[in-house]
């Protein structure tokens, strides 16, 4: 079984650290797998749905990311984003209300960069509140693991 | 040597600013450990960050975009983000920052939009007359990633309509738990460095940016910009605190030197008043007997 180093930091704390078989994070256009010994590249990521094997087979970790980029060099992958949350850790509560906060000030007027603000608030709580409910959906939902169709693209 | 009652208001007044500097000592260093907190969780990110970058920057083909730098001259207007504390009493925290913002704005040709982060900074530039073109007053305490994206936003909207052409932050970086320096970094246009004479054998490493390397760019180096701006606001607060407990510290160590020396002056004072009276009863007990001995 190959697999490659992954370090994964946000800005709170460092994700995960250690080998992975397999990562999928939310491109700009569309999801990208990573495995190992992949092409050298920079990955611009946005607001999605990241998956995780850490062994061939293995389960899959779910998690919701915010903006940032992956870089990958040498069988080695670093994550970097300013948020990344686990479904379990996610506030469904306070996504809520996060997702209702925004769609209220979409209703105003509001300059353009208020504009894109909040659109990527927005964004970013609709992915945690999908993650959500993969924690408490039953387990052969959460086989089907859809692909992130949530976040505005640019 | 001073009256006693003199001594006595020093000592009671000395010991009233030492009980302030005591108490503001132990809430700047639970704050501080809260700080420090935040810090260590964010080092990683902020020093991978920066690596990263440099690293893609190294690698990225040769291209022309806004973040970069560029030969031909763009507008030249200045954007300055100085970030300083709420409140003073923190040594010489925020005067090294507001003297090497003054520096900078003495020294550069260009005009400077002013962004300010924290009270002390507002009041400091508002005072000279100079003007401020947003401030951030509640972004000090308590800094989170979402204040940084407020203030990244603001300022790369500014940089993006081509209201300011370049973007300087000065904050406090920590070199050590006990050192920090104000620091002066160019955030943008992105200075890129010539590319080295590379050796014809070496195997040179090629990034594929996806989706492209415009695109890549575009989304990164807004991250990139945040990111900085979190970090900085972080360790510009854990300095902050830092700073205020070792002023307070001291303050309060100076305070009790001071009293220690009020004290033996004051028991001095004390003794001689004692001794005087003795002397002085003694000697008129002295006359009293010698002329009832007299008579």
């Amino acid at each position: 079984m190959s697999v490659f180093r992954l370090k994964i930091i946000t800005s709170r704390r460092i994700f995960y650290e250690g080998p992975c078989h397999c990562l999928i994070i939310p491109g700009l256009d569309g999801e990208q797998a990573v495995m190992a010994h992949h092409e050298e590249m920079i990955i611009a990521i946005r607001a999605g749905e990241m998956r995780l094997q850490v062994e061939e087979n293995g389960d899959w970790e779910y998690a919701a990311v915010g903006q940032g980029f992956c870089q990958i060099a040498h069988n080695r992958a670093v994550l970097l984003a300013d948020v990344i949350e686990r479904p379990e850790e996610v506030d469904a509560n306070r996504a809520r209300e996060a997702l209702e906060r925004a769609r209220e000030k979409l209703r105003q007027k509001q300059s353009v960069q208020e504009y894109h603000m909040t659109q990527a608030a927005m964004a970013r709580a609709l992915v945690r509140l999908k993650e959500t409910e993969r924690f408490t959906a039953s387990p052969d939902r959460r086989q089907s693991g859809s692909t992130g169709g949530y976040g505005k693209s640019r | 040597m001073a009256g006693l009652r003199e001594i006595k208001n020093r000592i009671r007044s000395i010991e009233d600013t030492r009980k302030i500097t005591s108490a503001m000592y132990m809430i700047s260093s639970t704050k501080m450990k809260k700080a420090k907190q935040a810090l260590e969780a964010t080092e990683p990110y902020f020093y991978t960050l920066q690596s990263t970058i440099d690293r893609i920057l190294r690698h990225l083909p040769d291209m022309e975009h806004i973040y970069f730098e560029s030969p031909e001259v763009r507008q030249r207007k200045i954007g300055l983000l100085v970030i300083t504390d709420d409140k003073g009493l923190a040594g010489s925290y925020n005067h090294n920052i507001l003297k090497m913002a003054q520096d900078f704005l003495d020294r550069t040709e260009h005009e400077v939009d002013l962004f300010v982060v924290g009270e002390l900074g507002r009041q400091y530039f508002v005072s000279k007359g100079i003007h401020i073109h947003e401030n951030f007053q509640y972004t000090v305490q308590n800094p989170t990633f979402n204040r940084a994206r407020w203030i990244s936003e603001t300022i790369l909207d500014k940089y993006q309509s081509g209201g300011i052409g370049e973007l300087h932050v000065i904050y406090t970086r920590m070199e050590s738990s006990m050192q920090s320096v104000a620091e002066d970094k160019q955030l943008l246009p992105i200075r890129r460095a010539p590319t080295a004479e590379i050796p014809a054998d070496v195997y040179q490493e090629e990034f594929l940016l996806m989706p492209s390397a415009e695109e890549a760019v575009d989304a990164i180096i807004p991250n990139y910009i945040t990111g900085f701006i979190y970090g900085a606001l972080v360790q510009s607060y854990y300095t902050a605190h830092n700073a205020r407990m070792m002023a307070m510290e001291s303050a309060t160590n100076n305070a009790d030197d001071l009293l220690r020396d009020l004290k033996i002056m004051y028991n001095r004072a004390r003794q001689a008043e004692i001794t005087q009276e003795i002397t002085e009863v003694c000697g008129g007990a002295k006359a009293q007997q010698m002329s009832r001995n007299g008579k």
